[in-house]
């Protein structure tokens, strides 16, 4: 059967099944998720490993940005919080992905520095749709 | 004690793992390069190399790759022994054996479905694994949705492509 199946890019039943269960799943989740994170005002959550460190509202526009450093594994990574979102402008890990992945606002984006144990989640309605995945 | 000389038939069989193990650490250093598309997502292109080395010489030769790939890749990025390193092991490990069980034990499903598990596996390990070893945090899970979305559609993706290069070098 599998010898068989290579004559064709859309795969068997049984992926077929794979894939709807897992999309059914995943669909399952994301609207929990959701309906969980989406209630009250936009906020930032600040984490180092298991502390909370802050919890900031998203500044709406012509309020002031939010600076904060958090003290994680290897050092201090800064934390700027304004109208395009919550992002890490500076952290002391060696890849910087945390950095590069720019700015989030949207429910349930997070912002995770895993060698600093540096951990930001946004929460809550945020009135702006920015993408920052797609930025 | 006599050395043997090994038939050309191992040799051949070294060189041919080798040739994939150099595929997959290239394929590994590029994703590496990419700009993210969300945190830990990468499209799986290493992963894809594991599949056809499943394909064409067995469980063994897989796993084994999967775990020099990683190791040879965290050495040249200079991320060996980090957390991304833990996070990427993890991931592979998960991954090849995913693929090896549905594999041997689930002969309906093709390379397809076999790179959507893996894939699948591959992401849930490294949230796993971040949320026990470095951030417990179990708001990490929040944002595993739409990154298992993104690992559902490029395992489907690079399933289709392992058929393709199957079916044109068995």
């Amino acid at each position: 059967m599998r010898k068989n199946s290579l004559h064709t890019l859309t795969g068997t039943w049984a992926d077929r099944i794979i894939l709807l269960s897992c999309l059914t799943l995943i669909a399952v989740a994301w609207l929990f998720i959701h309906a969980l994170m989406a209630s009250g005002p936009a906020q930032a959550a600040i984490y180092y490993n298991k502390t909370l460190l802050a919890t900031y509202p998203l500044p709406q526009t012509g309020q002031a940005s939010i600076h904060f450093e958090a003290m994680g594994k290897l050092g201090i990574s800064e934390i700027t919080i304004d109208q395009q979102g919550a992002r890490i402008t500076s952290s002391p890990c060696i890849t910087q992905q945390c950095v590069l992945s720019g700015a989030h606002r949207h429910s349930g984006d997070m912002i995770a520095c895993v060698p600093n144990q540096i951990l930001v989640t946004i929460r809550g309605r945020s009135d702006t749709q920015f993408d920052a995945i797609a930025e | 004690m006599i050395l043997t000389r090994p038939s050309l038939h191992e040799l051949d069989k070294q060189a041919r793992w080798l040739a994939l193990l150099m595929l997959a650490i290239g394929l590994h250093l590029f994703e590496a390069s990419l700009p993210s598309l969300g945190p830990w997502f990468k499209p799986g292109l290493a992963n894809l190399v594991t599949l056809l080395t499943l394909l064409w010489m067995g469980p063994k030769a897989a796993v084994l790759l999967a775990i020099t790939r990683v190791i040879v890749g965290a050495f040249f990025i200079g991320t060996l022994f980090t957390p991304t390193f833990v996070m990427s092991m993890a991931g592979a490990i998960s991954a090849a054996t995913v693929m090896i069980i549905a594999w041997r034990y689930q002969p309906a499903v093709s390379l397809i479905g076999i790179s959507l598990l893996a894939a699948v596996a591959h992401m849930l390990a490294q949230f796993i694994t971040v949320e026990t070893l470095f951030i417990q945090q179990s708001a990490l899970y929040y944002a595993l949705p739409p990154l298992l979305l993104l690992s559902t559609i490029s395992g489907w993706l690079n399933g289709a492509l392992a058929m393709y290069i199957a079916a044109r070098l068995p």
